[in-house]
């Protein structure tokens, strides 16, 4: 209910200038999980800039899952209804998900998926980021600055979430080539700031001078850390943090030397992810977007790939003004 | 709660004021044995520090959870205080930030506005939600569930649904600062105690509030405008949840859209444990403030031992339902 406003808000906004389309407008809809969380809107957001929706040669409605599967498949039932050419999901849930998809598929409309996993093979195509080696990413920044010995924290996300689950066995992945490391703590803030300060504030308490390192699978909960050491008086920089997502605050820290994070570029997840939706649907289409010049590593392949990995972009104190400038 | 409260009791106070401490001994009791076991089970539990992250993380429950009880104590409710603390926290995060795309025309202005600016729109949502209660006689539950859609939209249009980041350090100070090395928080939560209790038990304000809860129709006849008071409760709360919204983004440094939810569960709960009575008139502010600390104490304790957050969760179930259960039996005991 309390999101109805804003999800009305998200697909009534949508509808871009209309201009000379040579063929028949293409009507493509997205369901989100959710629009409430900076992550998700710098999604949506990338969307609507999509060259093929600026032309007005794709007509994009966005919808609000709002945090919810059910949610989701209304709305998946609504566009089938509505006879939409192509839907890209970003689903809630990993199973939960998947009925979705087989609805749309019966329909014949084709679903491409987008930065969160479903467990489905009829997919077309998923355009979205390698979790694992995120979670291997920001654990190696973790245990370098470490030198491989002492003793760190893990902040998780929600319990059973794609992104908790494959972060997490990234972050195994890394912790193996130093098994002189030992991890003290292991627990969810779900993804939040304010309990993640909480959890930090406590470990630090039951483990006094032992915590070295603090691995948080998002960006807020290891923000949330370092405002527990702060807060405990102690020197942020003897401790080795990282986080994933580049959210602006974020990007800032490690500007300042607080953290190490890796960027998950939801840009080129949305854009790429709308391209591949238009060639399921035209197949003389080539791509518009410029995802794919900018990670020449992406490679394009006819869009018949079924998965599309946009690689991660390490946060360094050299591209962090960068970063920050697009953002605005 | 024992025999010996009883006995130091019995002659001393009325029977009624007897069993109101019973009462307040007895979740101290309660308290105090929780924090026994703590401190037997791990080293940690009882140094300075330690109780300090407790005091630190009991402040924005305990606030919002005074607030409450004035509202419980007129057999209200007010489901709406973790919306409010979104909402208080993103307008005033925007007067003090130093970013340049999160901030209003003119940021950042100085600390003092911005927190009166915060307290000023929970007291705006607690007039909007009082009005709603008193005059036109709509059930609390559904006012304030109304409130709780609408801030957390407001929240969400007001600051297009993203953080607020780089508060000024001054307005910080509320939320990371000290005086006298007593974290600001913890100072603030204790002047909202000492005024609340002063104003429930000292003047003639707190007795009407008393009265309204205990019966309105008595207390109506005997001339308390029933009306009046029952809408002042919601703008307590409301402003109370304001403030709570300022210490939670001070502490983590950003004004989070998603903030404060599920906040009023535990705002209720530590009034429930506290011993005030759901159906009103009968209660206490202290109680209140411990059972926020109960709440404090097993989730940092359950923190220190290492034990995962859904047993947390289980735990604070049981002991809601018990401490009203206890209750229940003593009251009929009487």
């Amino acid at each position: 209910m309390k999101r109805l406003l804003i999800g009305l808000i998200a697909s009534v906004a949508i509808f871009a200038a209309p201009a000379m389309a040579q063929e028949k407008k293409l009507k493509i809809g997205a369901t989100t999980y959710g629009l409430n969380a900076e992550f998700m809107q710098l999604w949506s957001a990338a969307l609507k800039e999509h060259p093929a929706v600026k032309s007005g040669d794709v007509e994009l409605t966005v919808f609000d899952g709002r945090y919810d599967a059910l949610v989701q498949q209304e709305q998946f039932n609504t566009m089938i209804t509505q006879k939409f050419d192509a839907i890209i999901f970003v689903p809630m849930d990993v199973e939960a998900g998947a009925a979705a998809v087989q609805a749309a598929h019966d329909a014949g409309i084709p679903v491409v998926g987008s930065n969160a996993r479903v467990n489905s093979d009829l997919l077309t195509s998923y355009v979205g980021s390698n979790d694992v080696l995120a979670g291997e990413m920001e654990a190696k920044a973790v245990l370098d600055k470490m030198g491989c010995k002492g003793n760190l924290v893990i902040l998780e996300g929600p319990i059973g979430q794609s992104g908790q689950i494959q972060r997490l066995e990234g972050n195994q992945k890394a912790l193996q080539a130093c098994p002189d490391v030992k991890v003290l703590e292991t627990q969810t803030a779900n993804w939040s700031r304010a309990e993640a300060q909480t959890l930090m504030e406590n470990w630090l308490t039951a483990h006094p001078g032992q915590i070295n390192g603090v691995i948080g699978q998002n960006d807020e909960m290891a923000l949330g850390a370092i405002e527990a050491i702060k807060a405990a008086n102690l020197n942020v920089s003897d401790f080795a943090i990282a986080g994933v997502d580049g959210v602006t605050d974020a990007i800032n820290a490690v500007k300042d030397g607080l953290m190490a994070s890796v960027l998950q570029d939801g840009s080129a997840q949305a854009q790429g992810a709308l391209d591949v939706a238009i060639k399921a649907v035209r197949p003389d289409y080539t791509p518009v977007s410029t995802v794919w010049t900018q990670y020449p590593d992406m490679k394009w392949n006819d869009g018949k790939d079924k998965d599309y990995l946009v690689p991660w972009t390490q946060v360094t104190t050299k591209n962090a003004d960068k970063l920050l400038e697009s953002r605005k | 709660m024992s025999l010996s409260d009883n006995k130091t009791t019995n002659g001393w106070f009325t029977s009624d004021s007897r069993r109101v401490i019973i009462q307040e001994y007895g979740i101290f009791f309660a308290f105090l044995l929780l924090s026994l076991i703590l401190s037997v089970s791990n080293e940690y539990f009882l140094t300075s520090g330690n109780i300090s992250n407790i005091l630190l993380q009991t402040s924005i429950n305990g606030v919002l959870a005074i607030g409450m009880t004035f509202v419980i104590l007129t057999r209200g409710i007010d489901l709406s205080v973790g919306s409010v603390v979104a909402l208080a926290g993103i307008v005033s995060g925007s007067l003090a930030t130093t970013s340049a795309t999160a901030g209003v025309f003119g940021a950042p202005y100085p600390a003092y506005l911005a927190l009166v600016v915060g307290v000023l729109v929970g007291f705006a949502c607690g007039t909007i939600v009082g009005i709603i209660v008193s005059r036109f006689a709509v059930p609390a539950f559904v006012a304030t569930l109304g409130m709780l859609s609408a801030a957390r939209g407001m929240t969400l249009i007001y600051g297009g649904g993203k953080p607020v980041p780089g508060l000024t350090p001054d307005f910080r100070w509320i939320g990371t600062g000290n005086i006298l090395g007593v974290p600001m928080p913890v100072v603030i939560l204790a002047v909202v105690f000492i005024v609340s209790w002063w104003v429930l038990n000292r003047t003639r304000f707190g007795r009407y509030i008393y009265a309204v809860g205990g019966n309105p129709h008595a207390a109506k006849t005997s001339g308390i405008n029933v009306t009046r008071i029952r809408f002042i409760v919601y703008t307590i709360s409301g402003s109370l949840s304001g403030l709570a919204g300022m210490m939670l983004s001070a502490r983590t440094g950003s004004a989070l859209p998603q903030a404060g939810v599920a906040y009023e569960l535990d705002a209720i709960a530590a009034v429930v444990i506290g011993g005030t009575s759901l159906s009103g008139g009968v209660g206490r502010v202290t109680g209140t403030l411990i059972g926020a600390l109960i709440i404090g104490v097993m989730n940092n304790g359950l923190d220190l031992l290492g034990i995962q957050s859904y047993y947390q969760q289980v735990l604070k179930g049981a002991l809601i339902v018990g401490a009203v259960m206890l209750d229940q039996k003593r009251n009929h005991g009487q």
